[in-house]
């Protein structure tokens, strides 16, 4: 409540990103002679449909002010990038904006409605399972990953709802497991688990896809840590996952070639490390404050629309640029662990925990492949990187976190009110 | 309350992972960028080159096979035959940069040459709009599509080139992948990371060891070296310094000569007489057909190796029979076929026939020059009727055509698969024809294939042959 009042006295953030969506978009605007009126639209409607979703939470108290207007910021910034790559790009995101926003809401209300999400724990594991077979039946290959299905003309990305699907599976596991010590030694339902969680990353695997089961073992050991007093069973854990890595680069091709292109780029420049080159000539290009938008040339990156927009907005928006995205998507996991640790229920606890976690590794495991940090994996940045699948999952993730935060708030507004 | 403690840990890690993050992005911006950004894969530092209109590539006969269209303010990059010359002409594209002919001659095609722009003044003043050189390659369309064809469902490469001049006029290595820019920005990644390597040039670039097409070097080694009348009894197997060599099949052949022994690719025969030859003919023998040294060719190639500084006399044997540490890329052992068809003179193999302005000034031409005088006429004469009696009684009858003779060697190469279990062989046939009056020479191989030459590629060297000569 303290919070609310000090964020009165000063300017508040929402101001501030009016503020960059107009100076952006009409940067955009000026950019090219004879003047096209269309980024100006582009930027207003996505300036007024985050204002209403942001007095729409203020205004109905339905939770954390913060991270919606956090998440707004990335957004703008990625469909600045992406409508300067591409007008057209631009234009279609800020649509995918609608569309995620009404998976916002409808992550917001559909999980509040229902009471059931934490006693499904079968049906997650038989959905995933589903999701798998109907992508390898029907799944198409795109750019390397078999992880798509082609819809009246949409592709869907299975794999971000796979993603979803494996956060309410942890969170039904730790919240039902007491039931299930009761009918079973725990031995067994622990091993029981493990073995169906690496399953269903293995899953993953199988449709080639490597950056998403790598980020959901991270939330899934993160998870473990918390919720497991054994150390035993981290270390086995521990010891199952440097085993499958070490494995992985000794007999699968397509690891091999990344890890190879990973250690020495330069050695086959045209080919194996073509693209993690060009990302560091475009952050290189950069400096720390940028060439400005629409001066440098982001276009050179290879798949710079979606696993590679970090490099271009470090190109055109420096090094402070990419240390201002970092940082937010840093603020935002600050708001969700603070939920999370508000939560007293187990289900909602590791849920909050798993999407924040998962915010977190996603933005880790893609910033820090695209500057050579870590092993390139192809994946998104999430709510930047241009995508319907993976906007909307994203944002229907965030609709369930806004909820449990709502939640909160109205436990602690009648508790507040009781003690007056 | 633990649970709630142990998120703080994993807060505090999940801090210090986005730390790490700026912290490196900071240590790359001041020590690692110089040393990356001066690169020639930056194309960054080339500015831009849209101003002009890339020029376009034809064949032989003035078949387009690559052209330039401006889209808006982007240029794109069209093969009309997709993957047909992914391994000659390679790919230029926006993102992901160029490869093979596209960058080798990149300052013709894209009019970055000083002088041409100096020289094109006629044209500007014609009011032409500025457009890079246009190039014609030495490939005919048609033969190439044919190679194509036949090589479908092989992984490995097909070279045909004329023996005399050195023009290559086919060139085929697969698999191979579509260069045009929708497509190649698609597969990147799976093209990339598959295990059966798309990228490579094997033509060019690909090195296997000879197997027994090595033994046309190997006897006109001997035949210069006045070793050729070696006559040897065949029980089937050899022991040498403990080694035991065998032929293919198990076949004992009795009472032969060099050239019996050639027309049946006898390898206890060869074995023999490698050792017999010793370290330095054979040595001599390699380097005098290009192995070990530097191709001047329009692509990069890769070198052909005989990494020995001395033979035990097991070393010598199995370089007898092509195998061993030697290794050769296809293009080599066209070379070489060639090399025998042209009376012991090897030419030096070219593939762009042409460069000039769109006002018709020439800036490049190819044309044929002697590489090498490798043996003498008398020495090549006495192998190519050697190589006529492996197409008309021996391992290579599958090549022959009615109404000439063919000269030519198979091969059944053994390989780093193939130690480990049978099936994995490479398959090769070099050969030329007509062996009089030589007008096409041909090498191909069909990598892993696991079958032999005689079955599977000598008949792919016929149908090559036969179609340059139009029989």
């Amino acid at each position: 409540m303290q919070l609310m009042r000090s964020a009165h006295k000063l300017p508040h953030p929402v101001y501030m990103l009016v503020l960059v969506d107009i100076f952006a978009f009409s940067l955009l605007f000026f950019r090219e002679t004879p003047y096209d009126i269309s980024p100006l639209i582009v930027g207003l409607s996505l300036i007024a449909s985050i204002l209403m979703v942001y007095f729409l939470i203020r205004g109905f108290k339905l939770g954390d002010e913060y991270i919606f207007l956090i998440v707004s910021m990335l957004f703008s910034i990625g469909a600045v990038m992406l409508y300067r790559l591409d007008s057209e790009l631009g234009i279609k995101q800020a649509k995918w904006l609608g569309i995620g926003l009404v998976a916002f809401f409808a992550g917001y209300f559909i999980f509040g409605w229902f009471k059931v999400w934490d006693r499904l724990l079968f049906f997650y594991m038989a959905a995933s399972m589903g999701l798998f077979a109907v992508t390898m039946g029907f799944g198409r290959e795109i750019k390397g990953s078999n992880n798509w299905i082609v819809f009246q003309g949409f592709s869907i990305q299975t794999s971000e709802i796979a993603k979803i699907l494996f956060l309410f599976f942890l969170a039904s596991y730790y919240s039902q497991r007491e039931k299930l010590f009761a009918r079973f030694s725990k031995v067994r339902v622990t091993a029981a688990f493990m073995l169906v969680a690496y399953l269903l990353m293995g899953l993953l695997v199988l449709q080639k896809e490597w950056g998403t089961p790598l980020v959901l073992f991270l939330v899934y050991f993160a998870v473990i840590y918390i919720f497991e007093k054994d150390v035993r069973i981290l270390l086995v854990n521990a010891l199952a996952a440097v085993t499958a890595g070490t494995a992985g680069v000794l007999f699968v091709h397509h690891i091999r070639v990344r890890v190879d292109a990973w250690i020495n780029p330069w050695a086959d420049i045209a080919q194996k490390g073509y693209q993690i080159a060009q990302s560091l000539f475009a952050i290189g290009a950069g400096g720390f404050f940028g060439t400005g938008i629409g001066l440098g040339r982001p276009e050179l990156i290879p798949e710079v629309r979606t696993d590679f927009i970090f490099s271009a907005i470090c190109e055109e928006m420096g090094i402070f640029g990419g240390v201002a995205v970092i940082l937010l998507f840093l603020l935002l996991v600050y708001r969700g662990f603070k939920i999370a640790l508000r939560c007293g229920e187990v289900f909602e606890k590791t849920l909050a925990l798993g999407i924040t976690l998962m915010f977190a590794f996603q933005t880790f495991v893609i910033i820090g492949g695209v500057i050579k940090l870590l092993l390139l994996t192809g994946i998104t940045l999430p709510f930047i990187s241009y995508g319907g699948s993976s906007l909307v999952t994203n944002f229907a993730a965030l609709g369930v976190l806004q909820r449990i935060s709502a939640k909160q708030a109205t436990a602690e507004r009648s508790t507040a009110y009781e003690d007056r | 309350m633990k649970t709630d403690r142990k998120i703080i840990h994993v807060v505090i890690s999940v801090c210090f992972l986005f730390f790490l993050l700026i912290a490196y992005l900071t240590y790359f911006e001041l020590f690692v960028k110089d040393s990356v950004i001066e690169n020639s894969y930056n194309q960054r530092l080339n500015g831009s080159e849209n101003s002009v209109l890339r020029g376009s590539i034809f064949d032989r006969n003035g078949k387009l096979l690559a052209k330039s269209q401006i889209n808006g303010n982007t240029q794109e990059r069209i093969y009309p035959f997709g993957s047909l010359y992914s391994h000659i002409i390679g790919y230029d594209s926006r993102v992901y940069g160029k490869s093979l002919l596209e960058a080798s001659y990149n300052s013709y095609l894209s009019n970055q040459y000083d002088i041409h722009s100096i020289l094109d003044i006629s044209g500007k003043i014609a009011g032409y709009k500025p457009s890079g050189a246009n190039m014609s390659l030495t490939i005919d369309h048609q033969l190439q599509t044919r190679a194509e064809k036949l090589m479908r469902n092989i992984k490995g490469a097909a070279v045909v080139m004329d023996p005399k001049t050195g023009e290559i006029l086919a060139m085929v290595s697969k698999p191979d992948f579509d260069p045009n820019g929708q497509e190649l920005e698609n597969n990147w990644t799976t093209l990339v990371e598959s295990s059966d390597a798309p990228f490579v040039p094997r033509a060019t670039q690909g090195l296997y060891p000879p197997g027994s097409t090595f033994k046309v070097v190997i006897s006109a080694a001997a035949v210069e070296d006045g070793m050729s009348d070696m006559s040897f009894e065949d029980s089937g197997v050899i022991t040498i310094d403990g080694k035991q060599f065998r032929n293919s099949g198990g076949n004992a052949y009795g009472k032969l000569n060099i050239q019996s022994a050639m027309a049946v690719s006898c390898n206890t025969f060869f074995a023999k007489l490698g050792t017999e030859l010793g370290f330095e003919n054979l040595k001599d023998a390699a380097a005098s057909f290009g192995l070990e040294k530097e191709v001047p060719f329009d692509l990069p190639v890769s070198q052909s190796i005989f990494p020995y500084d001395e033979m035990s006399k097991t070393d010598m044997a199995s370089v007898g029979i092509g195998q061993g540490k030697v290794l050769v890329t296809p293009l080599q052992m066209a070379m070489i076929a060639s090399c025998i068809a042209n009376d012991g003179v090897m030419m030096k193999p070219w593939l762009v026939k042409r460069v000039a302005t769109v006002s018709g000034i020439q800036l490049h031409a190819g044309g044929p020059s002697v590489l090498y005088r490798s043996v003498s006429p008398e020495t090549a004469a006495s192998v190519k009727d050697m190589m006529v009696g492996v197409v008309e009684k021996g391992t290579g009858r599958n090549a022959s055509i009615q109404g000439i003779h063919v000269a030519g060697k198979t091969g059944t190469a053994q390989n780093e698969l193939t130690d480990r279990g049978k099936g994995k062989e490479h398959a090769w046939f070099i050969g030329f024809a007509p062996a009089e009056d030589p007008k096409v020479a041909v090498a191909v191989i069909a990598e892993y294939s696991g079958a032999s030459g005689g079955s599977l590629c000598a008949p792919i060297a016929k149908e090559l042959m036969s179609a340059w000569l139009g029989l």
